[in-house]
């Protein structure tokens, strides 16, 4: 069964003391040829017949000895050296070829390495936990009739459902993150708190590196009863310095009392790898961090994630298909809720139609991913062609040398080299090239990778990195080698398939290609060129995404001179009521600062893809079925549309006089302004001044609101989801969970404005942090980061596969008019015209380059629907996209072809005759 | 070489069948020098076997790294160093199997070969 092995075995061991071995041999032969002898003699033959004949019987020695040696060893890694030194010395013969090959592979594995660098950390890491291949994660789609926080969360009575009643798991968790102010001693610094539930470390595999962790016994059981913190190991490591006295301390976190049990495992942070928190907390805590709002029974309210742990035997899809039968029955449950009585049959029977969804999770789940993941499967994809077209070019050149050494190898072949030994050892020049273009190409990617780093905003990338470890550098080489196998087999099948005798008939010293060399080349070139228009093509197609999105009217106006930064009172530990006057005082201190326009706040952060949307009442409107009610809100303070530089259309602008009488928690708005979007859907052309609306559902009066402004049209998450229908309430009475974000209008752009903010704060209170302080286009660049990227790198990749395309055709044509040189003297010397023979090589070229684009442009057309959903305002099939890469490549190539033809055109018929 | 046409007729030793001989050679006798196995097999094959004596070598190899024999140093009778070969166990079980193997394809070849003509 084994018995190759044993064979390798032996043979590994025999190629030890190889010398050794031979002599050994060889006294064994000497040996049996003696006995022989002997054997005959003692017959009575005379001695020198004797010999003879022994040697007869015997055989061939020297033979025989030769096959031992090579029987004994790995023949393989001798002839492997040889070929290599070989190998080596003939790249060192011809630099210019070598470079040019080695830069072209660079180039192609560099821009390879670098994007595997940043997916490989993004998408392929699985989670450091047990088994994270029976990890799920569970969410569901379809109308919730309800709050919302984010993307594929769960409602907490939900996830209790799930744990308790579903059938295909071990076991079921839920977690989300939140930040958090935390203090000890007298400092006190915002980090990200992870809220989990009991069994979440247990389910995970993660235990303790000091103290413990939670448990579904200890941590899980009461409604604000665990106050209790796990730091991470990072986190502990940072910022109490392993301080291993660090359990039992009594810290504050958003100033509640708690006390730290335990320190999580080392490589332990969490389940979403690029959000990494510093400390975990019992989600019975959450209260402490969603101020204002306790969503732990609120069916309607949708915060958490869920995972869970699949039973022996279940796949994601066998346990999607039993939860959706207790999903549904759920639903049923809560339709008889009193939040969902009003709710009109239509929008139920959407509501009972809901899906739930079982998606496998061995590596998390991270918003940063879900942003980034096609955009890398894009460009992964984009650098995997450029891969190819550097491939070809390298094929290309090692064909055009096997050509130029089509003598050297008909020798070898004549004087008995095997077509293996040959295709062997110009594999091995493959390979070597490759790897020199590896190497070379690691050296880039890393280089690369930052630059893509860079595309990422800085807030994000925490956790990226772009050095290349093990793992990258194993990709490199796979990738290394199976380009040299691509590139090299060809040429090297080629090029030994020699007619040994016509090729050293000819003459010495003329270059003479079989007319398979160059049919294949020009194949070559063709793909080269087909995949160069996919590239140009996908170039256009996103960077002309990413102008839309860059032209798209934001609906504010000189946005590069509104400066924006975050506070967040509530968390350092001010009520509702004291906060509100905070921040009324940090704007009012802000105002009486020279160089300042104007300021304001808003409790919705925009262009921060961060949104606050819920269903609407309008007073006197009756929703139809299927009309969409969601409307986007956002809570204001006076001076915000100055601020942001939007036209208020009609009506006027929040005072302070609209602040409510009292703050108690129940206050309704009294007033709202509303942008043009909403006013035209719900009241066409009549004034919606003096119009009453209000949030739908569970408030007895639902439209408490009465409009006073109308202001133009803004974007709000960002530009992709555009323009919504959007309301705003006065932040004077706004009760919820209260971070303000401030915008300040100075006269002019300039680096003192941010500091001179972060001054008036903190004198105000020295314990608030500041954090996203930036200006408003650097948050419009930021919510384009991943257009930007791949615009940006396909521009690249694009261009670099043009470019190696046009070296390839050009290498192509001159090595064609070479071989033509002759004929094209005699048809000088014949009397042709120099335009007829510049026209006639540049028509080859141009033949080469129709094909190409002939067969890349329906390609492209079907690539195109894989992209779609990159693009903003442009589809994937616009012929305008199109017409700009052709022209674009058949100016490339046109002038690289242009080149070799003016060189055959001006061909010295005298010289040409004589050529040989 | 040219052949010497006077040279009595005798068969090219058949391809693989060499193993076999040899692994029976040292089983039946035990511990060999090549030029032992060489000449039990002439003996026993009443000269109609053409083989060059050096091939036992290239076969001895390469059973040998299969593990189907083992060698060792010893002086032979007319106390000459001579490289000794023996039979190890998986060169039993081998031959076996290859015993079975070779009856088997003998038996078919016999039975066709004694198809009469009118059946």
């Amino acid at each position: 069964m084994f018995s190759w092995l044993h064979v390798l075995a032996a043979k590994m061991r025999g190629s030890v003391r190889s010398g050794h071995r031979d002599a050994e041999f060889d006294s064994e032969i000497q040996a049996h040829m003696q006995m022989l002898t002997e054997l005959y003699t003692s017959k009575g033959i005379p001695a020198e017949e004797a010999v003879f004949m022994a040697r007869r019987q015997f055989g061939n020695a020297t033979v025989l000895k030769e096959h031992q040696h090579e029987q004994r060893s790995v023949l393989f890694f001798q002839t492997l050296w040889r070929q290599l030194t070989l190998a080596v010395r003939q790249l060192l013969a011809n630099r210019l070829f070598t470079t040019v090959a080695v830069l072209s592979l660079a180039l192609g594995i560099g821009a390879n390495t670098s994007v595997f660098t940043v997916l490989d950390q993004l998408i392929l890491r699985l989670l450091p936990v047990q088994h994270p291949e029976r990890l799920v994660m569970i969410w569901s789609t379809g109308p919730h009739l309800g709050n919302n926080d984010g993307n594929r969360r769960v409602s907490y009575p939900m996830y209790q459902d799930f744990a308790k009643r579903a059938t295909a798991f071990d076991s079921v968790f839920c977690r989300t993150s939140e930040p958090a102010d935390f203090s000890t001693g007298n400092r006190s610094e915002r980090v990200v708190a992870e809220l989990v539930s009991g069994n979440y470390f247990q389910t995970l595999g993660a235990g303790p590196a000091l103290g413990r962790v939670f448990s579904s016994s200890a941590d899980d059981r009461r409604h604000m009863g665990h106050p209790v913190v796990v730091l991470t190991h990072a986190y502990w490591v940072s910022r109490f310095a392993a301080d291993p006295h660090v359990i039992g301390r009594k810290v504050l976190v958003n100033k509640y009392p708690m006390e730290i049990v335990g320190v999580a495992a080392p490589n332990f942070s969490g389940v979403d790898p690029y959000d990494a928190p510093q400390i975990f907390v019992p989600i019975q805590m959450a209260p402490v961090f969603t101020l204002g709002r306790d969503d732990l029974g609120n069916r309607r309210s949708q915060w958490i994630h869920v995972f869970a742990r699949l039973k022996a035997g279940y796949t994601a899809h066998s346990a999607r298909a039993s939860l959706q039968v207790l999903f549904h029955n759920i639903l049923v449950e809560e339709t008889h809720d009193p939040e969902l009585r009003t709710a009109s049959a239509y929008d139920l029977q959407k509501f009972l139609r809901r899906n739930v969804i079982v998606e496998p999770a061995a590596n998390g789940y991270s918003e940063l991913r879900q942003q980034y993941a096609t955009a890398l499967m894009v460009l992964m994809g984009m650098a995997a062609l450029m891969l190819l077209v550097a491939c070809s070019n390298v094929a290309n050149l090692l064909i055009a040398r096997a050509a130029a050494r089509q003598k050297e190898l008909a020798i070898h072949l004549a004087i008995g080299a095997g077509r293996k030994t040959l295709i062997g050892r110009l594999l091995v020049e493959s390979v070597l090239l490759s790897l020199l273009g590896g190497a070379a190409g690691v050296l880039l990617a890393v280089g690369g990778s930052i630059a893509l780093l860079d595309f990422i905003p800085e807030s994000e990338r925490v956790m990226l990195h772009a050095r290349p470890d093990l793992r990258i550098l194993l990709f490199t080489l796979v990738v290394s080698v199976g380009t040299a196998v691509i590139f090299g087999l060809a040429p090297a099948l080629q090029g030994t398939r020699l007619d040994v005798w016509t090729t050293l008939k000819n003459s010495t010293g003329s270059v003479v290609g079989t007319s398979g060399g160059v049919r294949l080349r020009k194949a070559l070139v063709v793909g080269q060129v087909a995949l160069s228009f996919l590239l140009l093509a996908g170039a256009g197609l996103f960077s002309k995404s990413l102008a839309n999105l860059k032209n798209i009217n934001t609906g504010f106006t000189d946005i590069d001179r509104v400066y924006t930064f975050e506070i967040d009172a509530q968390k350092a530990g001010y009520g509702i009521s004291q906060a509100r006057l905070f921040y009324a005082r940090i704007r009012d201190k802000i105002l009486t600062t020279p160089g300042i326009q104007s300021a304001s706040y808003a409790m919705v952060p925009v262009l921060n893809s961060g949104e606050w949307d819920t269903r609407i009442a309008v007073e006197g409107h009756t929703p139809k079925d299927g009309e969409d009610m969601q409307a986007y809100y956002n809570a204001l303070s006076p001076g915000y549309w100055k601020t942001m530089g939007i036209p208020i259309l009609e009506g006027r602008d929040f005072e302070d006089g609209d602040r409510a009488q009292t703050a108690s928690p129940d206050e309704k708005p009294n007033v709202a302004i509303v942008n043009r979007a909403f006013a035209k859907h719900f009241f066409g052309n009549a004034s919606p001044l003096g119009r009453r609306i209000g949030f739908a559902g569970a408030h007895s009066d639902p439209t408490s609101a009465r409009i006073i402004g109308v202001t133009e049209n803004t974007l709000y998450e960002g530009p992709r989801a555009g323009v919504h229908r959007q309301v705003f309430f006065a932040f004077m009475e706004a009760n919820y969970p209260l971070s303000a974000t401030f915008y300040v209008r100075a006269a002019k752009r300039s680096s003192e404005v941010l500091p001179a903010l972060r001054g008036i704060v903190a004198r105000m209170d020295p314990n608030i942090p500041i954090y996203d302080a930036t200006t408003l286009d650097e948050k419009l660049a930021t919510t384009l980061s991943t257009e930007r990227l791949i615009a940006m790198l396909s521009i690249v990749f694009g261009g670099l596969a043009t470019i190696l395309a046009a070296l390839g055709l050009y290498g192509v044509m001159a090595f064609v008019v070479v071989r033509r040189t002759k004929e094209i003297g005699l048809r000088i010397a014949l009397g042709a015209k120099q335009s007829a023979v510049l026209w006639s090589v540049l028509r080859e070229a141009s033949m080469l380059m129709s094909i190409g684009i002939g067969i890349g442009v329906p390609i492209a057309y079907l690539l195109g629907w894989y992209a779609s959903s990159q693009v903003f305002g442009v589809t994937a099939t616009d012929p305008s996209l199109y017409v700009m890469a052709v022209l674009l490549l058949a100016g490339v190539t046109m002038a690289s072809g242009f080149l070799p033809a003016r060189r055959a055109s001006a061909v010295a018929p005298t010289v040409a005759l004589r050529y040989e | 070489m040219p052949k010497g046409t006077d040279e009595p007729k005798r068969s090219e030793v058949l391809q693989g069948t060499l193993d076999l001989m040899i692994l029976k050679t040292l089983h039946a006798l035990g511990r060999q020098h090549g030029f032992g196995i060489a000449r039990r097999i002439e003996q026993v094959s009443q000269n109609v076997l053409q083989l060059n004596e050096g091939t036992v070598y290239t076969s001895l190899l390469r059973m040998q790294q299969q593990g189907w024999i083992s060698s060792d140093w010893g002086a032979s009778d007319n106390n000459r160093k001579a490289k000794f070969y023996s039979i190890t166990k998986a060169g039993v079980k081998q031959l076996a199997r290859e015993c079975e193997e070779w009856e088997r394809i003998s038996g078919v070849i016999g039975r066709v070969l004694s198809l009469s003509a009118e059946g």
